[in-house]
């Protein structure tokens, strides 16, 4: 793939001026894919099912930020800022949180197919929401997110407990997680084909492929801070993760605590993803995609890196957002059909014009 | 001109009295031939044993008197109606929901009636048409769910035409055909014809003007887009049938409408689903209820506000017998916003 591996940078000694300028570089970058979220989310607050003129867009904002005190109608008010503003916020942190997922566990386990998905938990999740829905586990008092959260946590364990006697290694966690997925997989499929109705298995199925549509404050105020220790803890740990892409060996020969940082990241990556896919859903794409494209953008230093991805997810997913609720007129696609669907052409792109810049 | 008008008179009482006498003689003859979504079925006499899947399909045949035959049910959605309590526990319940083919087919039905397609139908979950005939078993289908309506995408399906209460009259009148009670079939009729005709009569008299109505099924999580019944359904022939405008517009029977959509059409009247179903927590119509009061867009919409939530039995919003009852009590309160203005 188009990361540079670190080993080959002592081969081509930085001069100073280029290495300033580099720095520039990944600072603008992530600038402008701060000042990029701000305005699409601003953008997301404007767009919707139904059409609500800019000014009284902006007017509502008004209102909540600096209390201006315009006379909006009580219901586009709502709507602006009750739905649509939440949406964007947990929107942003979903993307930045799956993206900053990817970014770690591609270093973590040296393998730029990784994936948030790869530790079982989207098919823990989908398990542990076809359970409530429809074997109607917790009698209709569980909510699917709740359920989503908990088979998650279930599925990740499973494949944690399969990891450790398989040798603890990179190999053997992929290995694992690709055991645990399958059987995850084929018991949500056993549910759906022995109890669900067309109607119940439409419903969930809808949701697992992602669906923001019941997103309020609550989950804002859960998902926000989940994303932003998240990558704050990655941050703390973003000089052991350089030191992972030459290799464990070399790592713990750097002094890099090896295990300590295996349980520490992949436990920080397990737990964003699982609460993530438990508000929204299994949004695919971002975390896979989005860490190559930052890596493109700002280089493989983790210092840079991992601010970046968790910046260009949220906007990339906010941004998708927006797209599945007007693509089609009245009705809302799952956003993981149009990650996909804009995704993999960006990425295409983005992965020619890397080849053609080395 | 007195004596004139009382012959008339009793010449009307009299051709009443042989119109109705006729009607009570009026056997079915057999051989019978049934067109049935498509297919001709063929009795050769009254069928003694029926099994029934599907509790609008159940109620009919308990409304026509003729519990004795029905030798097991099964696809229910909620308590039998008051007045079969009795009835209904002497009847085995093969299963709440679907039962096996081999549960079905050990009753030695006569004949299988069904509710809908998705149960037995070409690609049924409990058996296709053809298993049952393979097996000299005739399926009787009911018109409110093959008429003008596509089966073929799953869920719901969608409806070209809109539905109509007469499909049900039809499926009374088949049933009453099928097992010789014709005349009971047409009492049962004229008595929910009647019904209707009182409902809509107090509509018109309450005076309403351009009222409009939003109906809510359930939502897969409570704050997330709900099902809301489509312009062709049994809701939409509720609402057009006492001139209330339903705000959604879709051919699906429960298209997902976002509440954004659904707060800006703003309706009159909001109607929430009453079921026995609990697979998602708004199944329960006081959860439904609880978030409208709390959600912060939805407790600004007017219906919210002025207190126009009506709950409503799920299955009066779905082709059934009970489709009456929603009608009465969509008609209820239209006439209380009627007042209320």
């Amino acid at each position: 793939m188009f990361e540079t591996s670190p080993v080959q940078q002592p081969v081509q000694p930085p001069r100073q001026s280029l290495a300033g300028r580099a720095y520039l570089v990944r600072a603008g970058v992530s600038l402008g894919a701060l000042i990029l979220l701000v305005g699409v989310i601003a953008m997301a607050a404007a767009k919707g099912e139904t059409h609500i003129p800019l000014g009284t867009v902006l007017q509502t904002i008004a209102n909540h930020l600096w209390q201006a005190g315009y006379d909006v109608d009580p219901i586009d008010a709502g709507i602006i800022w009750n739905y649509r503003i939440s949406r964007a916020m947990v929107a942003a942190a979903c993307g930045a949180s799956l993206a900053l997922s990817g970014a770690v566990l591609q270093a973590l386990l040296r393998n730029s197919l990784a994936d948030p998905y790869l530790l079982g938990i989207s098919a823990g999740a989908s398990t542990g929401a076809v359970s409530v829905a429809i074997l109607g586990f917790g009698a209709g008092m569980v909510s699917l997110s709740l359920g989503a959260f908990v088979g998650a946590l279930v599925a990740f364990g499973f494949v944690a407990l399969l990891a450790i006697p398989a040798g603890r290694g990179a190999g053997a966690i992929i290995l694992a997680g690709v055991a645990g997925s399958q059987l995850f997989n084929a018991l949500t499929s056993f549910i759906v084909t022995k109890a669900a109705t067309a109607d119940e298995a439409r419903g969930v199925m809808f949701w697992l492929l992602g669906n923001l549509s019941g997103v309020r404050w609550p989950d804002v105020y859960l998902a926000l801070p989940v994303a932003v220790i998240g990558l704050l803890g990655c941050l703390w740990y973003s000089r052991a993760l350089d030191a992972f892409t030459f290799g464990v060996e070399s790592a713990a020969s750097l002094g890099v605590p090896v295990r300590r940082v295996y349980v520490v990241l992949i436990a920080i990556a397990a737990s964003m993803t699982a609460v993530m896919v438990s508000i929204v859903g299994a949004i695919g794409f971002v975390g896979l995609v989005i860490p190559h494209a930052a890596r493109f953008f700002v280089g493989t230093r983790h210092g840079f890196l991992l601010p970046a991805s968790a910046l260009i997810g949220a906007v990339f997913l906010v941004a998708a957002d927006i797209v599945s609720r007007i693509i089609l007129d009245g009705q809302v696609l799952p956003i993981g059909v149009i990650t996909a669907l804009i995704g993999a052409p960006a990425f295409a792109i983005i992965l020619c014009h890397g080849r053609v810049l080395r | 001109m007195i004596n004139h008008d009382k012959r008339v008179l009793a010449v009307g009482v009299f051709a009443a009295g042989l119109i109705s006498s006729v009607s009570f003689a009026s056997a079915t003859e057999y051989p019978l031939s049934i067109e049935n979504c498509g297919t001709v079925l063929q009795f050769d006499a009254a069928p003694d044993r029926v099994v029934s899947l599907g509790q609008s399909t159940t109620e009919i045949l308990y409304s026509l008197g003729l519990a004795d035959k029905v030798k097991g049910t099964g696809v229910w959605f909620g308590p039998v109606m008051d007045e079969f309590k009795d009835v209904n526990a002497s009847v085995p319940r093969l299963a709440d929901n679907d039962p096996g083919f081999e549960t079905v087919v050990a009753q030695k039905p006569q004949l299988v009636a069904t509710q809908y397609q998705w149960h037995v139908g070409p690609k049924g979950t409990v058996g296709t048409t053809e298993q049952f005939n393979e097996l000299s078993i005739p399926v009787y289908t009911a018109p409110a769910d093959c008429v003008g309506k596509d089966n073929a995408g799953g869920g719901d399906g969608v409806r070209h035409e809109g539905f109509t209460m007469d499909l049900i009259y039809r499926e009374i009148s088949d049933l009453a055909q099928i097992f010789d009670a014709e005349d009971r079939g047409d009492a049962l009729i004229a008595s929910l014809k009647e019904r209707q005709e009182s409902s809509l009569a107090r509509v018109t008299a309450s005076g309403h003007d351009n009222v409009s109505a939003v109906f809510w099924f359930s939502s897969p999580e409570i704050n997330s887009d709900p099902y809301v019944a489509g312009k062709n359904g049994a809701a939409g022939y509720i609402a057009g049938k006492l001139g209330v405008r339903n705000i959604i517009d879709s051919n699906e029977e429960w298209p997902t409408v976002g509440w954004e959509t659904i707060a800006r059409a703003n309706p009159d009247i909001i109607v929430i689903g009453k079921m026995g179903r609990r697979r998602f927590p708004a199944d329960d119509w006081q959860v439904k209820m609880d978030f409208l009061k709390t959600d912060p867009v939805a407790s600004q919409m007017k219906a919210v506000r002025n207190g126009n939530i009506v709950v409503m039995d799920a299955q009066s919003m779905d082709p059934t017998i009970r489709l009456i009852n929603g009608i009465e009590t969509l008609a209820e309160a239209v006439e209380r916003l009627s007042a209320s203005n």
